[in-house]
């Protein structure tokens, strides 16, 4: 069909699709400008559009629940690493807001047919992808690509509709329904996070292929070429950008191993006495073949690679950067890059998220290695440590749903309530997501970043290791301040659609970007305005995740009882370790700086002052309304908390 | 001799330059390692993931020569 496009301006495409799977309806709609101006594009608006249009009680993979698309205000403007798009649905991992993001070129290409944001509800009656190009927007039939691999399906799909189209897929594990599936595009960019893939799976969404020649208009072109080639001067010039081209995150390994927080054999430890092997030296030495940037971006941290095993055909893949490189290969036990990128080559084409994935397979070996799990449950395999052949069948057992597998699929939280046998204190997760490649047994900040992270136990929302070394590692305090400064200024960049790594790595500060902001958009906001809003997506997240799972929130921040009951055993780490008092600590102090009770429950003064009264009003029908604050409103929001190690 | 140390990210304001931007100037007896230089600035080696000397990798135990730059890479924050 052909969709009606609106005029779009101010960073804006313009149009918003709304597509029924179920009936095959589509509908264009003018995109809600203020709904974009007080919600920020991106992860907000896909936040409060969730927390308005899906039940309570919806099944995550049932037909009320939405799975979004959204482009934001930034992403394919003239601004640095305006690259992402942004997906979001109820995630089957944690019954919670789920969101996840990746660069490439699909969200640019999204904008330049047209369109901020993509709405999809229902359930396709049999495999579909969802083609755009341009006007035109369509659901095909996906028969012909149902059960091929990511990295399969995309050059198949691109030979059949065009080299010139953007292709995000999923593989056999989102079809499958296997909880922690991603969604892969341009070759080995994922979302990976709270099981997107998974929704689309379970939708019957093989694909989004986007094809969009038109333009972004902006504010004001003349401001944002003036600041943005600033910008672009600097970076180019930086010291870091040299290594950083050079390595990617891969380079990250080794200083993690040395200061005691790569997760080592599913966080048993935090030093893993094979670095040298995995590391990002190792990387490219082996397996380098050239270097890859997303739309607009000249840091060029993304490595094309190709993994070499003796008896496997060699295979090519985007990786390991760091999280794949600790989660993969520390946290499995492997010794050699090859296996590393052999592994993520073998979860990026399944369609399993190499985080997550990485946990679960961790998590089953440590049931092995515990006589948990058995060769009888294993179809004969083992499953040892560094072993790529146990690790792909119990992949394939997983991806397949075949014996033990199926209770993996789930998730390490979903397997470990059904092995039982007190697994469920090294099940690490948080929330049902599972852990990031960071210990944060003897980095107590990160642990606190874990607890509290709105998607699970995600770095994401907040990384806090360098801020745990610089004020004391064995010390809880000022730690919760850090975590929700870092929790506001991170997730902007997921609104706003476009890559942290400019601020994190290449010094440009919060300040800049709003300055490119208010160019594009014309809201003239401040980097305080900004911060309020991040606090406020904050807690909508919070409310719906309570108004879901009907518990007071503390209940769900606490991690597994590794991270307090078994101490840190080997290497620069060793004896090192959190108390259960440390931990209920922290969140003690988290709660009192959000404005939260202390029973993890936000206050009607916090929720009225960020303009969420109806969220208040429904918590409080469920009896889930943090008790008033004796002292009011703390003053937790923008820089006051800004810690000396940013 | 002469040494110039660059950083950015994290590190930057650890550093403290004082020539540009991200550009430290340290002047020190000939011989040092990075890891004598860096405790000399009393800068926490900690911090440093990755040495970098005329586009090589090194480690601290290298002994840079009169007027080399070395830039200095704070980990990644969050990979």
């Amino acid at each position: 069909m052909k969709a009606e496009r609106f005029a779009g301006s101010d960073g804006l495409a313009g149009t918003t699709l709304r597509i029924n799977l179920t009936t095959g309806e589509i509908k264009s709609s003018p995109t809600d400008t203020k709904l974009m101006r007080e919600w920020y594009g991106g992860r907000g608006v896909v936040a409060k559009i969730l927390y308005d249009e899906v039940p309570r009680d919806a099944d995550p993979f049932g037909p009320e629940n939405l799975f979004i698309v959204s482009a934001g205000v930034m992403s394919g403007c003239f601004i640095p690493a305006g690259a992402k798009v942004g997906f979001g649905s109820i995630s089957p991992l944690t019954n919670g807001h789920g969101d996840s993001n990746m660069g490439g070129h699909l969200g640019p290409a999204l904008k330049f047919a047209g369109y901020d944001l993509v709405i999809m509800s229902g359930i396709a009656p049999k495999p579909t992808y969802l083609f755009i190009d341009d006007d035109t927007v369509e659901l095909r039939d996906a028969a012909q690509y149902w059960g091929m691999g990511s990295l399969e399906c995309e050059p198949v799909m691109k030979k059949d509709l065009g080299e010139d189209f953007e292709i995000a897929t999923i593989g056999p594990s989102g079809e499958n329904g296997i909880r922690f599936s991603c969604i892969t595009h341009d070759f080995g960019r994922q979302a990976g996070w709270t099981g997107q893939g998974a929704v689309m799976g379970s939708k019957k969404l093989k694909a989004i292929a986007v094809r969009g020649t038109g333009s972004i208009k902006v504010h004001d072109l003349a401001k944002l070429t003036e600041h943005v080639s600033a910008i672009i001067k600097r970076t180019k010039t930086h010291p870091n950008m040299d290594p950083w081209q050079k390595y990617g995150t891969a380079f990250f390994i080794e200083w993690s191993n040395s200061n005691a927080v790569i997760p080592t054999r599913n966080f048993q430890t935090t030093h893993f006495e094979s670095i040298d092997g995995i590391s990002g030296e190792a990387l490219v030495e082996k397996c380098l073949i050239t270097h890859k940037a997303c739309f607009g971006c000249w840091m060029n941290c993304g490595k094309y690679t190709k993994a070499v095993l003796p008896g496997k055909e060699t295979v090519y893949l985007e990786g390991p950067e760091y999280e794949t490189g600790s989660l993969c290969g520390s946290n499995l036990g492997m010794t050699d890059i090859n296996q590393v990128a052999y592994l993520n080559w073998l979860l990026d084409n399944v369609g399993m998220d190499t985080m997550s994935g990485g946990g679960v397979i961790a998590f089953g070996m440590e049931c092995f290695q515990r006589g948990l799990i058995t060769t009888d449950d294993l179809e004969g395999h083992t499953l040892n440590w560094g072993s790529v052949e146990d690790a792909e069948h119990f992949v394939d057992m997983i991806v397949h749903r075949r014996g033990i597998g199926q209770h993996f699929a789930g998730g390490t939280k979903r397997a470990a309530e059904y092995i039982g046998r007190g697994s469920e204190k090294f099940a690490m997760q948080v929330k049902g997501q599972e852990m990031s490649g960071y210990d944060g047994r003897y980095a107590p900040g990160m642990m606190l970043a874990y607890m509290t992270c709105d998607i699970g136990a995600h770095h994401n929302r907040a990384w806090t290791i360098t801020v745990d070394m610089a004020e004391g590692r064995e010390t809880i305090e000022g730690r919760a301040k850090v975590v929700i400064y870092l929790q506001h200024i991170r997730p902007l960049f997921d609104c706003w659609c476009i890559c942290r790594l400019f601020w994190g790595e290449l010094d440009i500060e919060p300040e800049e970007i709003v300055e490119s902001l208010n160019d594009i958009t014309g809201w003239n906001i401040t980097a305080a305005d900004a911060f309020k809003t991040s606090e406020k997506i904050w807690n909508l997240v919070r409310c719906q995740y309570l108004e879901r799972n009907r518990a007071d929130g503390r209940t769900f921040d606490y991690p597994p009882a590794r991270a307090w009951e078994d101490k840190i055993p080997t290497g620069p780490g060793a004896g090192k370790g959190l108390t259960f008092e440390q931990v209920e600590g922290m969140l003690d102090d988290y709660y009192a700086c959000r404005g939260w009770d202390p029973k993890g429950n936000p206050s009607r003064e916090v929720l009225h002052d960020l303009g969420l009264d109806f969220a208040a009003d429904n918590l409080e029908k469920i009896g889930l309304l943090g008790k008033p604050l004796p002292n009011g409103i703390p003053a937790v929001r923008g820089e006051r908390y800004k810690p000396k190690a940013f | 001799m002469t040494i110039f140390l660059k950083a950015g990210g994290q590190l930057r304001a650890k550093l403290n330059p004082d020539v540009d931007y991200y550009t430290r100037k340290v002047e020190i007896d000939g011989g040092k390692t990075i890891a004598e230089i860096l405790d000399a600035i009393s800068l926490n080696p900690a911090f440093v993931a990755l040495i970098h000397v005329d586009g090589k990798l090194k480690d601290l135990s290298y002994t840079p020569s009169d007027g080399q730059t070395i830039i200095l890479q704070p980990p990644v924050s969050g990979g």
